[in-house]
Protein backbone atom coordinates (compact mmCIF):
# COMPACT_ATOMS: atom_id res chain seq x y z
CA UNK A 1 0.00 0.00 0.00
CA UNK A 2 1.23 3.53 -0.63
CA UNK A 3 0.86 5.42 2.05
CA UNK A 4 2.26 8.66 0.88
CA UNK A 5 -0.42 8.99 -1.83
CA UNK A 6 -3.10 7.00 -3.45
CA UNK A 7 -5.18 8.56 -6.29
CA UNK A 8 -8.42 7.08 -5.00
CA UNK A 9 -8.05 7.38 -1.67
CA UNK A 10 -7.16 11.08 -2.33
CA UNK A 11 -10.42 11.29 -4.15
CA UNK A 12 -11.76 10.20 -1.08
CA UNK A 13 -10.68 12.81 1.36
CA UNK A 14 -11.68 15.18 -1.42
CA UNK A 15 -15.19 13.75 -1.68
CA UNK A 16 -15.19 14.01 2.48
CA UNK A 17 -13.85 17.72 2.87
CA UNK A 18 -16.21 18.58 0.01
CA UNK A 19 -19.64 17.36 1.76
CA UNK A 20 -18.59 19.61 4.65
CA UNK A 21 -17.61 22.20 2.58
CA UNK A 22 -21.01 23.35 1.42
CA UNK A 23 -23.56 23.34 4.09
CA UNK A 24 -20.42 25.05 6.88
CA UNK A 25 -19.03 27.46 4.16
CA UNK A 26 -22.33 28.35 1.86
CA UNK A 27 -23.92 30.64 4.44
CA UNK A 28 -20.65 32.79 5.13
CA UNK A 29 -20.63 32.93 1.04
CA UNK A 30 -23.80 33.85 0.65
CA UNK A 31 -23.37 36.75 3.25
CA UNK A 32 -20.46 38.02 0.82
CA UNK A 33 -22.11 37.66 -2.14
CA UNK A 34 -25.14 39.82 -0.10
CA UNK A 35 -23.32 42.86 0.32
CA UNK A 36 -22.86 43.71 -3.37
CA UNK A 37 -26.52 43.66 -3.34
CA UNK A 38 -26.79 46.02 -0.59
CA UNK A 39 -24.69 48.33 -2.19
CA UNK A 40 -26.53 47.83 -5.32
CA UNK A 41 -30.17 48.45 -3.33
CA UNK A 42 -28.54 51.27 -1.49
CA UNK A 43 -27.02 53.54 -4.91
CA UNK A 44 -30.44 51.98 -6.91
CA UNK A 45 -32.57 53.70 -3.78
CA UNK A 46 -30.73 56.73 -3.00
CA UNK A 47 -32.41 59.82 -3.86
CA UNK A 48 -30.65 62.01 -6.39
CA UNK A 49 -30.96 65.34 -7.84
CA UNK A 50 -31.75 64.13 -11.00
CA UNK A 51 -28.51 62.81 -11.94
CA UNK A 52 -27.92 59.15 -12.17
CA UNK A 53 -25.93 57.42 -10.20
CA UNK A 54 -23.22 55.23 -12.28
CA UNK A 55 -21.68 51.94 -11.21
CA UNK A 56 -19.60 50.92 -13.37
CA UNK A 57 -17.49 47.37 -13.98
CA UNK A 58 -14.39 47.59 -12.92
CA UNK A 59 -15.02 49.39 -9.68
CA UNK A 60 -17.60 46.45 -9.30
CA UNK A 61 -14.38 44.19 -10.09
CA UNK A 62 -12.12 46.03 -7.43
CA UNK A 63 -15.45 44.94 -5.20
CA UNK A 64 -15.71 41.44 -6.14
CA UNK A 65 -12.14 40.94 -5.90
CA UNK A 66 -11.77 43.03 -1.99
CA UNK A 67 -14.77 40.10 -0.71
CA UNK A 68 -12.96 37.72 -2.37
CA UNK A 69 -9.91 38.16 -0.16
CA UNK A 70 -12.31 38.23 2.61
CA UNK A 71 -13.97 34.86 1.73
CA UNK A 72 -10.06 33.34 1.53
CA UNK A 73 -9.22 34.67 4.85
CA UNK A 74 -12.24 33.10 6.62
CA UNK A 75 -12.35 30.03 4.25
CA UNK A 76 -9.34 27.54 6.61
CA UNK A 77 -11.16 28.91 10.03
CA UNK A 78 -14.67 28.20 8.79
CA UNK A 79 -13.60 24.85 6.69
CA UNK A 80 -11.25 23.26 8.92
CA UNK A 81 -12.03 24.64 12.51
CA UNK A 82 -11.70 21.62 14.27
CA UNK A 83 -8.71 20.08 12.81
CA UNK A 84 -6.42 21.06 15.16
CA UNK A 85 -8.59 20.84 18.33
CA UNK A 86 -7.79 18.21 20.95
CA UNK A 87 -11.08 16.59 20.93
CA UNK A 88 -13.06 17.62 18.28
CA UNK A 89 -9.93 16.90 15.75
CA UNK A 90 -9.49 13.20 16.86
CA UNK A 91 -11.84 12.53 13.71
CA UNK A 92 -9.81 14.41 11.21
CA UNK A 93 -6.50 12.60 12.51
CA UNK A 94 -7.86 9.44 12.74
CA UNK A 95 -9.39 9.41 8.99
CA UNK A 96 -7.34 6.38 6.91
CA UNK A 97 -5.52 9.14 4.70
CA UNK A 98 -1.91 10.21 4.39
CA UNK A 99 -0.57 13.67 5.28
CA UNK A 100 0.33 14.62 2.42
CA UNK A 101 -4.01 14.10 1.02
CA UNK A 102 -5.39 15.88 3.81
CA UNK A 103 -3.06 18.45 3.14
CA UNK A 104 -3.67 18.38 -0.59
CA UNK A 105 -7.19 18.95 0.11
CA UNK A 106 -7.03 21.29 2.51
CA UNK A 107 -4.98 23.60 -0.43
CA UNK A 108 -7.06 22.81 -3.11
CA UNK A 109 -10.63 23.86 -1.02
CA UNK A 110 -9.12 26.73 0.61
CA UNK A 111 -6.95 27.94 -2.76
CA UNK A 112 -9.02 27.01 -5.67
CA UNK A 113 -12.36 26.02 -4.46
CA UNK A 114 -13.13 28.78 -2.27
CA UNK A 115 -12.26 31.31 -4.73
CA UNK A 116 -14.20 29.67 -7.95
CA UNK A 117 -17.23 29.02 -5.86
CA UNK A 118 -17.11 32.95 -4.89
CA UNK A 119 -16.08 34.93 -8.02
CA UNK A 120 -18.99 32.24 -9.84
CA UNK A 121 -21.79 33.22 -7.40
CA UNK A 122 -20.07 36.89 -7.22
CA UNK A 123 -20.16 37.21 -11.01
CA UNK A 124 -23.59 35.65 -11.60
CA UNK A 125 -24.99 37.70 -9.25
CA UNK A 126 -23.57 41.16 -10.95
CA UNK A 127 -24.78 39.50 -14.60
CA UNK A 128 -28.43 39.53 -12.97
CA UNK A 129 -28.15 43.05 -11.37
CA UNK A 130 -26.57 44.08 -14.76
CA UNK A 131 -29.39 42.79 -16.80
CA UNK A 132 -32.12 45.29 -14.78
CA UNK A 133 -31.95 48.64 -15.60
CA UNK A 134 -30.58 50.63 -12.76
CA UNK A 135 -27.39 52.51 -11.50
CA UNK A 136 -24.65 48.96 -12.79
CA UNK A 137 -23.21 50.03 -16.25
CA UNK A 138 -21.49 46.65 -17.84
CA UNK A 139 -21.17 43.61 -17.17
CA UNK A 140 -18.45 42.60 -14.69
CA UNK A 141 -18.38 39.19 -16.30
CA UNK A 142 -16.87 40.49 -19.31
CA UNK A 143 -14.12 42.09 -17.75
CA UNK A 144 -13.17 40.03 -14.97
CA UNK A 145 -10.75 37.76 -16.30
CA UNK A 146 -9.22 40.31 -18.64
CA UNK A 147 -9.26 42.71 -15.56
CA UNK A 148 -4.97 42.91 -15.46
CA UNK A 149 -5.26 44.61 -19.45
CA UNK A 150 -7.30 47.63 -17.75
CA UNK A 151 -4.40 48.83 -15.48
CA UNK A 152 -4.40 52.03 -16.91
CA UNK A 153 -8.02 52.09 -15.04
CA UNK A 154 -6.44 51.10 -11.76
CA UNK A 155 -4.00 53.85 -11.63
CA UNK A 156 -6.18 56.72 -12.98
CA UNK A 157 -8.97 55.01 -10.06
CA UNK A 158 -6.31 55.41 -7.20
CA UNK A 159 -5.28 58.92 -6.66
CA UNK A 160 -1.46 58.51 -8.54
CA UNK A 161 -2.43 60.25 -11.55
CA UNK A 162 -0.71 63.63 -10.91
CA UNK A 163 2.45 61.71 -10.10
CA UNK A 164 2.62 59.07 -12.86
CA UNK A 165 0.87 61.30 -15.49
CA UNK A 166 4.08 61.26 -17.40
CA UNK A 167 4.80 57.91 -16.61
CA UNK A 168 1.44 55.99 -17.27
CA UNK A 169 2.05 55.02 -20.93
CA UNK A 170 5.84 53.47 -19.84
CA UNK A 171 4.61 51.88 -16.91
CA UNK A 172 1.21 49.81 -18.50
CA UNK A 173 3.98 48.51 -20.80
CA UNK A 174 5.87 47.55 -18.24
CA UNK A 175 3.51 45.85 -16.18
CA UNK A 176 1.98 42.83 -18.42
CA UNK A 177 -1.25 40.88 -17.78
CA UNK A 178 0.31 37.79 -18.07
CA UNK A 179 2.24 38.98 -15.37
CA UNK A 180 0.28 40.82 -12.96
CA UNK A 181 -2.11 37.24 -13.52
CA UNK A 182 0.59 35.09 -11.88
CA UNK A 183 1.31 38.32 -8.91
CA UNK A 184 -2.68 38.04 -8.19
CA UNK A 185 -2.28 34.40 -7.82
CA UNK A 186 0.32 33.83 -5.90
CA UNK A 187 -0.69 36.64 -3.93
CA UNK A 188 -3.86 34.60 -3.11
CA UNK A 189 -2.01 31.83 -2.37
CA UNK A 190 0.09 33.63 -0.04
CA UNK A 191 -2.99 35.09 1.52
CA UNK A 192 -4.52 31.67 1.94
CA UNK A 193 -1.02 30.31 2.96
CA UNK A 194 -1.22 32.32 6.05
CA UNK A 195 -4.21 32.01 7.23
CA UNK A 196 -4.52 28.02 6.81
CA UNK A 197 -0.89 28.38 8.89
CA UNK A 198 -3.53 30.55 11.69
CA UNK A 199 -6.18 27.82 11.40
CA UNK A 200 -3.06 25.43 12.64
CA UNK A 201 -1.80 26.52 15.11
CA UNK A 202 -4.18 28.89 16.95
CA UNK A 203 -7.09 26.81 18.58
CA UNK A 204 -9.61 29.74 19.00
CA UNK A 205 -10.02 33.42 17.31
CA UNK A 206 -7.93 31.72 14.84
CA UNK A 207 -8.68 34.69 12.08
CA UNK A 208 -8.39 37.41 14.60
CA UNK A 209 -5.27 36.43 16.00
CA UNK A 210 -3.70 36.26 12.53
CA UNK A 211 -5.14 39.20 11.18
CA UNK A 212 -3.29 41.05 14.86
CA UNK A 213 -0.06 39.16 14.31
CA UNK A 214 0.32 40.68 10.45
CA UNK A 215 -0.66 43.91 11.90
CA UNK A 216 1.71 43.50 14.47
CA UNK A 217 4.70 42.40 11.81
CA UNK A 218 3.85 44.92 9.36
CA UNK A 219 4.48 47.60 12.27
CA UNK A 220 7.50 45.75 13.23
CA UNK A 221 8.81 45.82 9.51
CA UNK A 222 7.96 49.44 8.69
CA UNK A 223 9.81 50.50 11.82
CA UNK A 224 12.88 48.53 10.95
CA UNK A 225 12.28 49.99 7.13
CA UNK A 226 11.86 53.57 7.75
CA UNK A 227 15.25 53.41 10.09
CA UNK A 228 17.50 51.67 7.30
CA UNK A 229 16.07 53.96 4.35
CA UNK A 230 16.53 57.11 6.94
CA UNK A 231 20.08 56.16 8.12
CA UNK A 232 21.27 54.77 5.28
CA UNK A 233 23.23 57.66 3.16
CA UNK A 234 22.53 55.51 -0.16
CA UNK A 235 19.68 55.89 -0.01
CA UNK A 236 19.55 59.47 0.63
CA UNK A 237 21.76 60.15 -2.06
CA UNK A 238 19.61 58.68 -4.85
CA UNK A 239 16.54 60.69 -3.71
CA UNK A 240 18.78 63.51 -4.32
CA UNK A 241 19.31 62.82 -7.80
CA UNK A 242 15.54 62.44 -8.57
CA UNK A 243 14.35 65.69 -10.70
CA UNK A 244 11.40 66.46 -13.10
CA UNK A 245 13.51 64.88 -16.02
CA UNK A 246 13.84 61.61 -14.39
CA UNK A 247 10.74 60.80 -12.15
CA UNK A 248 9.21 58.67 -14.59
CA UNK A 249 12.07 56.51 -15.16
CA UNK A 250 12.49 56.48 -11.52
CA UNK A 251 8.71 55.88 -11.04
CA UNK A 252 9.29 52.55 -13.27
CA UNK A 253 12.19 51.05 -11.32
CA UNK A 254 11.15 51.72 -8.43
CA UNK A 255 7.72 49.86 -8.97
CA UNK A 256 9.43 47.14 -11.01
CA UNK A 257 11.33 46.17 -7.86
CA UNK A 258 8.32 46.55 -5.42
CA UNK A 259 6.59 44.09 -8.14
CA UNK A 260 9.78 41.64 -7.73
CA UNK A 261 10.01 41.87 -4.45
CA UNK A 262 5.72 41.14 -3.66
CA UNK A 263 6.50 38.00 -6.22
CA UNK A 264 9.60 36.40 -4.63
CA UNK A 265 7.78 37.15 -1.40
CA UNK A 266 4.76 35.58 -2.27
CA UNK A 267 6.61 32.54 -3.29
CA UNK A 268 8.75 32.24 -0.36
CA UNK A 269 6.49 33.25 2.57
CA UNK A 270 3.77 30.64 0.97
CA UNK A 271 6.17 27.84 0.13
CA UNK A 272 6.98 28.18 4.09
CA UNK A 273 3.75 28.36 5.49
CA UNK A 274 2.53 25.20 3.32
CA UNK A 275 5.39 23.29 4.53
CA UNK A 276 4.50 24.48 8.34
CA UNK A 277 0.60 23.22 7.62
CA UNK A 278 1.94 19.94 6.73
CA UNK A 279 4.17 19.70 9.18
CA UNK A 280 1.73 20.61 11.55
CA UNK A 281 -1.20 18.06 10.37
CA UNK A 282 1.61 15.44 10.28
CA UNK A 283 2.64 15.93 14.05
CA UNK A 284 -0.62 17.52 16.07
CA UNK A 285 -1.36 15.94 19.25
CA UNK A 286 -4.84 15.61 20.37
CA UNK B 1 -0.49 -7.10 18.03
CA UNK B 2 0.06 -4.29 19.96
CA UNK B 3 3.18 -3.94 21.30
CA UNK B 4 4.54 -1.19 23.87
CA UNK B 5 7.95 -1.40 24.85
CA UNK B 6 9.94 0.99 27.62
CA UNK B 7 7.46 3.67 27.61
CA UNK B 8 7.64 7.03 28.62
CA UNK B 9 5.30 9.78 28.40
CA UNK B 10 4.70 13.48 30.20
CA UNK B 11 2.42 16.53 29.32
CA UNK B 12 4.70 18.76 30.00
CA UNK B 13 5.53 18.59 33.59
CA UNK B 14 3.61 15.89 34.18
CA UNK B 15 4.72 12.33 34.15
CA UNK B 16 1.88 10.08 33.02
CA UNK B 17 4.08 6.69 32.17
CA UNK B 18 7.80 5.98 33.42
CA UNK B 19 9.03 3.07 31.44
CA UNK B 20 6.15 0.37 31.25
CA UNK B 21 6.60 -2.28 28.67
CA UNK B 22 2.76 -4.06 27.63
CA UNK B 23 1.14 -6.34 25.16
CA UNK B 24 -2.05 -6.79 23.66
CA UNK B 25 -2.95 -9.83 22.10
CA UNK B 26 -5.07 -10.02 18.48
CA UNK B 27 -8.88 -11.00 19.24
CA UNK B 28 -9.26 -10.15 22.92
CA UNK B 29 -11.50 -7.67 24.86
CA UNK B 30 -9.31 -6.15 27.04
CA UNK B 31 -10.27 -4.09 29.54
CA UNK B 32 -8.20 -1.30 30.48
CA UNK B 33 -8.84 -0.14 34.25
CA UNK B 34 -7.65 2.30 36.55
CA UNK B 35 -8.06 5.05 38.58
CA UNK B 36 -9.40 8.30 37.51
CA UNK B 37 -6.40 10.21 35.89
CA UNK B 38 -3.97 7.31 35.76
CA UNK B 39 -3.41 7.51 32.07
CA UNK B 40 -6.46 5.43 30.37
CA UNK B 41 -7.21 7.68 27.43
CA UNK B 42 -3.75 8.73 26.86
CA UNK B 43 -2.52 5.46 26.31
CA UNK B 44 -5.11 5.00 24.01
CA UNK B 45 -4.02 8.01 22.76
CA UNK B 46 -0.57 6.69 22.24
CA UNK B 47 -1.69 3.41 20.60
CA UNK B 48 -3.85 5.51 18.00
CA UNK B 49 -1.45 7.30 17.28
CA UNK B 50 -2.82 10.72 18.43
CA UNK B 51 -0.35 11.14 21.18
CA UNK B 52 4.00 10.02 20.84
CA UNK B 53 5.79 8.74 22.93
CA UNK B 54 8.83 10.75 24.40
CA UNK B 55 10.63 7.23 24.89
CA UNK B 56 10.36 3.89 23.81
CA UNK B 57 8.33 2.74 21.23
CA UNK B 58 4.47 1.73 20.20
CA UNK B 59 3.95 -0.56 17.77
CA UNK B 60 0.64 -2.12 16.27
CA UNK B 61 0.93 -5.17 14.09
CA UNK B 62 4.89 -3.38 13.17
CA UNK B 63 3.13 0.05 12.24
CA UNK B 64 4.15 3.16 14.24
CA UNK B 65 1.08 4.57 14.82
CA UNK B 66 2.34 8.30 15.74
CA UNK B 67 3.25 8.02 11.88
CA UNK B 68 -0.21 8.44 11.21
CA UNK B 69 -0.16 6.31 8.00
CA UNK B 70 -3.46 4.96 5.76
CA UNK B 71 -2.22 1.57 6.54
CA UNK B 72 -2.34 1.82 10.06
CA UNK B 73 -5.10 3.93 10.43
CA UNK B 74 -7.42 2.04 8.31
CA UNK B 75 -7.27 -0.81 10.86
CA UNK B 76 -8.34 1.11 14.14
CA UNK B 77 -10.96 3.14 15.15
CA UNK B 78 -10.84 4.86 18.47
CA UNK B 79 -14.21 5.98 20.26
CA UNK B 80 -13.43 9.12 22.65
CA UNK B 81 -15.25 9.12 25.84
CA UNK B 82 -16.60 12.42 24.92
CA UNK B 83 -19.46 12.78 22.20
CA UNK B 84 -18.82 15.03 19.34
CA UNK B 85 -20.74 14.67 16.50
CA UNK B 86 -21.52 16.60 13.56
CA UNK B 87 -24.78 17.76 12.26
CA UNK B 88 -25.71 15.00 9.79
CA UNK B 89 -28.16 11.87 10.84
CA UNK B 90 -25.63 8.57 11.85
CA UNK B 91 -26.19 6.77 8.31
CA UNK B 92 -24.71 10.33 6.53
CA UNK B 93 -22.08 10.39 8.98
CA UNK B 94 -20.95 6.48 8.37
CA UNK B 95 -21.07 6.58 4.88
CA UNK B 96 -19.39 9.41 4.52
CA UNK B 97 -16.28 8.04 6.68
CA UNK B 98 -17.01 4.54 5.92
CA UNK B 99 -15.88 4.66 1.94
CA UNK B 100 -11.86 5.07 3.74
CA UNK B 101 -12.01 1.62 5.84
CA UNK B 102 -12.13 -1.27 3.42
CA UNK B 103 -14.64 -3.74 5.38
CA UNK B 104 -17.25 -1.09 6.32
CA UNK B 105 -20.27 -2.72 6.34
CA UNK B 106 -23.55 -0.65 6.10
CA UNK B 107 -25.95 -3.68 6.68
CA UNK B 108 -24.19 -4.20 9.58
CA UNK B 109 -24.64 -0.65 10.49
CA UNK B 110 -28.28 -0.99 9.87
CA UNK B 111 -28.31 -4.45 12.04
CA UNK B 112 -26.11 -2.56 14.88
CA UNK B 113 -28.60 0.06 14.84
CA UNK B 114 -31.75 -1.61 14.94
CA UNK B 115 -30.09 -3.55 17.97
CA UNK B 116 -28.84 -0.63 19.80
CA UNK B 117 -32.73 0.96 19.10
CA UNK B 118 -31.54 4.28 17.80
CA UNK B 119 -33.61 5.92 15.20
CA UNK B 120 -31.97 5.96 11.84
CA UNK B 121 -33.69 8.84 10.72
CA UNK B 122 -32.98 11.46 13.49
CA UNK B 123 -29.82 13.98 13.23
CA UNK B 124 -27.22 13.07 16.15
CA UNK B 125 -27.90 16.50 17.73
CA UNK B 126 -31.85 15.58 18.06
CA UNK B 127 -30.80 12.00 20.19
CA UNK B 128 -30.23 11.52 23.65
CA UNK B 129 -26.50 11.42 25.14
CA UNK B 130 -27.41 7.51 25.48
CA UNK B 131 -28.69 7.57 22.02
CA UNK B 132 -25.28 9.36 20.45
CA UNK B 133 -22.93 7.18 22.06
CA UNK B 134 -24.70 4.47 20.70
CA UNK B 135 -25.23 5.64 17.16
CA UNK B 136 -21.43 5.97 17.29
CA UNK B 137 -20.69 2.48 18.45
CA UNK B 138 -23.05 1.47 15.88
CA UNK B 139 -20.53 3.22 13.12
CA UNK B 140 -17.60 2.08 14.83
CA UNK B 141 -18.44 -1.32 14.82
CA UNK B 142 -19.59 -1.33 11.08
CA UNK B 143 -15.77 0.06 9.75
CA UNK B 144 -14.84 -3.83 11.09
CA UNK B 145 -11.47 -2.63 11.91
CA UNK B 146 -8.73 -4.33 13.60
CA UNK B 147 -8.12 -2.63 16.11
CA UNK B 148 -11.45 -1.12 18.20
CA UNK B 149 -10.71 1.16 21.06
CA UNK B 150 -13.48 2.50 23.36
CA UNK B 151 -12.50 5.23 25.98
CA UNK B 152 -15.70 4.75 28.94
CA UNK B 153 -18.20 3.71 25.98
CA UNK B 154 -20.66 3.00 29.10
CA UNK B 155 -20.42 6.54 30.46
CA UNK B 156 -24.06 8.21 29.99
CA UNK B 157 -25.91 4.88 29.14
CA UNK B 158 -28.89 3.87 31.32
CA UNK B 159 -29.02 0.26 32.49
CA UNK B 160 -30.93 -1.78 29.58
CA UNK B 161 -28.30 0.08 27.25
CA UNK B 162 -25.50 -1.36 29.11
CA UNK B 163 -26.66 -4.76 28.29
CA UNK B 164 -27.17 -4.05 25.09
CA UNK B 165 -23.71 -2.29 24.64
CA UNK B 166 -22.23 -5.85 26.35
CA UNK B 167 -24.68 -7.94 23.67
CA UNK B 168 -23.38 -6.52 21.06
CA UNK B 169 -19.58 -6.72 21.59
CA UNK B 170 -19.56 -9.57 22.44
CA UNK B 171 -21.94 -11.07 19.31
CA UNK B 172 -20.67 -8.86 16.81
CA UNK B 173 -16.82 -8.23 17.11
CA UNK B 174 -15.10 -10.93 14.82
CA UNK B 175 -12.44 -13.29 16.45
CA UNK B 176 -9.66 -11.07 14.83
CA UNK B 177 -10.72 -7.68 16.38
CA UNK B 178 -8.85 -6.45 19.64
CA UNK B 179 -11.14 -4.55 21.36
CA UNK B 180 -9.48 -2.12 24.06
CA UNK B 181 -12.14 -1.22 26.79
CA UNK B 182 -10.94 1.56 28.93
CA UNK B 183 -13.41 2.46 32.00
CA UNK B 184 -13.58 2.83 35.15
CA UNK B 185 -17.03 1.31 35.87
CA UNK B 186 -16.04 -2.27 36.27
CA UNK B 187 -19.19 -3.85 36.46
CA UNK B 188 -20.72 -2.79 33.13
CA UNK B 189 -17.91 -4.82 30.88
CA UNK B 190 -18.36 -7.49 34.01
CA UNK B 191 -18.59 -11.51 31.58
CA UNK B 192 -17.24 -8.96 28.60
CA UNK B 193 -13.70 -8.54 28.89
CA UNK B 194 -11.05 -11.01 29.17
CA UNK B 195 -8.06 -10.14 29.45
CA UNK B 196 -7.31 -7.18 32.01
CA UNK B 197 -4.88 -4.57 32.33
CA UNK B 198 -4.82 -2.43 35.66
CA UNK B 199 -3.06 0.87 35.04
CA UNK B 200 -1.54 2.70 37.97
CA UNK B 201 0.63 6.17 37.98
CA UNK B 202 3.60 5.66 35.78
CA UNK B 203 3.03 1.68 36.23
CA UNK B 204 1.48 -1.16 34.85
CA UNK B 205 -0.19 -3.48 37.74
CA UNK B 206 -1.42 -6.16 36.05
CA UNK B 207 -2.13 -7.38 32.41
CA UNK B 208 -3.18 -11.16 32.76
CA UNK B 209 -6.89 -13.43 31.14
CA UNK B 210 -9.06 -14.21 33.89
CA UNK B 211 -7.47 -17.96 33.70
CA UNK B 212 -4.05 -16.71 34.29
CA UNK B 213 -6.06 -14.49 37.58
CA UNK B 214 -7.79 -17.46 38.81
CA UNK B 215 -4.93 -19.49 38.53
CA UNK B 216 -2.88 -17.39 41.10
CA UNK B 217 -5.72 -15.53 43.22
CA UNK B 218 -8.72 -17.30 44.35
CA UNK B 219 -12.10 -15.78 45.18
CA UNK B 220 -13.90 -16.77 48.11
CA UNK B 221 -17.61 -15.90 48.74
CA UNK B 222 -18.07 -17.09 52.14
CA UNK B 223 -19.36 -15.90 55.59
CA UNK B 224 -16.70 -13.90 57.14
CA UNK B 225 -13.62 -12.11 56.54
CA UNK B 226 -10.31 -14.29 55.97
CA UNK B 227 -7.50 -12.77 57.77
CA UNK B 228 -5.09 -13.58 54.52
CA UNK B 229 -7.00 -11.98 52.19
CA UNK B 230 -5.64 -9.26 49.85
CA UNK B 231 -8.51 -7.65 49.98
CA UNK B 232 -12.81 -8.63 51.86
CA UNK B 233 -15.92 -6.76 50.67
CA UNK B 234 -19.26 -7.22 52.14
CA UNK B 235 -21.53 -8.69 50.18
CA UNK B 236 -25.25 -9.01 50.65
CA UNK B 237 -25.55 -12.58 52.49
CA UNK B 238 -21.61 -13.02 53.25
CA UNK B 239 -18.05 -11.81 52.21
CA UNK B 240 -15.81 -11.59 49.17
CA UNK B 241 -12.22 -12.49 50.34
CA UNK B 242 -9.43 -12.12 47.76
CA UNK B 243 -6.93 -14.10 48.57
CA UNK B 244 -3.60 -15.98 46.83
CA UNK B 245 -4.62 -19.55 45.11
CA UNK B 246 -2.16 -21.68 47.04
CA UNK B 247 -4.23 -24.80 46.88
CA UNK B 248 -5.02 -24.08 43.17
CA UNK B 249 -8.87 -23.62 43.87
CA UNK B 250 -11.10 -22.90 40.76
CA UNK B 251 -13.24 -19.58 41.37
CA UNK B 252 -15.41 -17.15 39.35
CA UNK B 253 -13.09 -13.20 38.87
CA UNK B 254 -14.67 -10.64 40.63
CA UNK B 255 -13.66 -7.58 38.56
CA UNK B 256 -14.18 -5.25 40.70
CA UNK B 257 -13.28 -6.85 44.25
CA UNK B 258 -9.87 -7.74 42.05
CA UNK B 259 -9.15 -3.92 41.11
CA UNK B 260 -9.71 -3.31 44.98
CA UNK B 261 -7.05 -5.91 45.67
CA UNK B 262 -4.47 -4.92 43.21
CA UNK B 263 -5.05 -1.35 44.32
CA UNK B 264 -4.64 -2.24 47.86
CA UNK B 265 -1.46 -4.74 47.42
CA UNK B 266 0.15 -2.95 44.30
CA UNK B 267 3.53 -4.78 44.53
CA UNK B 268 2.12 -8.01 45.84
CA UNK B 269 -0.30 -8.34 43.26
CA UNK B 270 2.06 -7.30 40.61
CA UNK B 271 4.62 -9.77 41.82
CA UNK B 272 2.57 -12.46 42.24
CA UNK B 273 1.48 -12.11 38.09
CA UNK B 274 4.50 -11.66 36.83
Amino acid sequence: MNNTFNIQRFGKILKHDGLNFFPNFILSLAILWAIPVVIYLFTALMPTDGTVHIYDAMARINNIDFLLKIAIIIAPAILYKTCNDSRKGIGYAMLPASTLEKFLSMVIFCVIVTPIVYIAGALAIDSILALINGPYDGFALSMYFDKFSQIEYSFEQHGTKVMVDDALPLIISNLSPAFMRVLSILGTLMLSSIFMFGNMIFKKRKTGKMIGILILLFIIFMIIFINYVANNEAFANYFEQINEDNVSEFIIRLIRIMMNVAMYTEIVVSAVLLWGIYRKIKTQKY
Amino acid sequence: MIKISNLDFAYKNSQVFKNISLEFKKGNIYGLLGENGVGKTTLLKLICGLQKPVHGSVTVDGLTPSMREPQFLQNVYFLPEEVITEDTTPEKFVQKIGVFYPRYDFALFNQLMKELEVDLTKKFNELSHGQKKKALLACAMSLQTDYLFLDEPTNGLDIPSKALFRKVISQYCSDETTVIISTHQVKDVENLIDPIVILDRDDVLMNASFAEITDKIYFEYGPERLQNAYYTEMLPGGYINVMPNTEHLESNVNIEALFNAVMKNKETIKNLMK
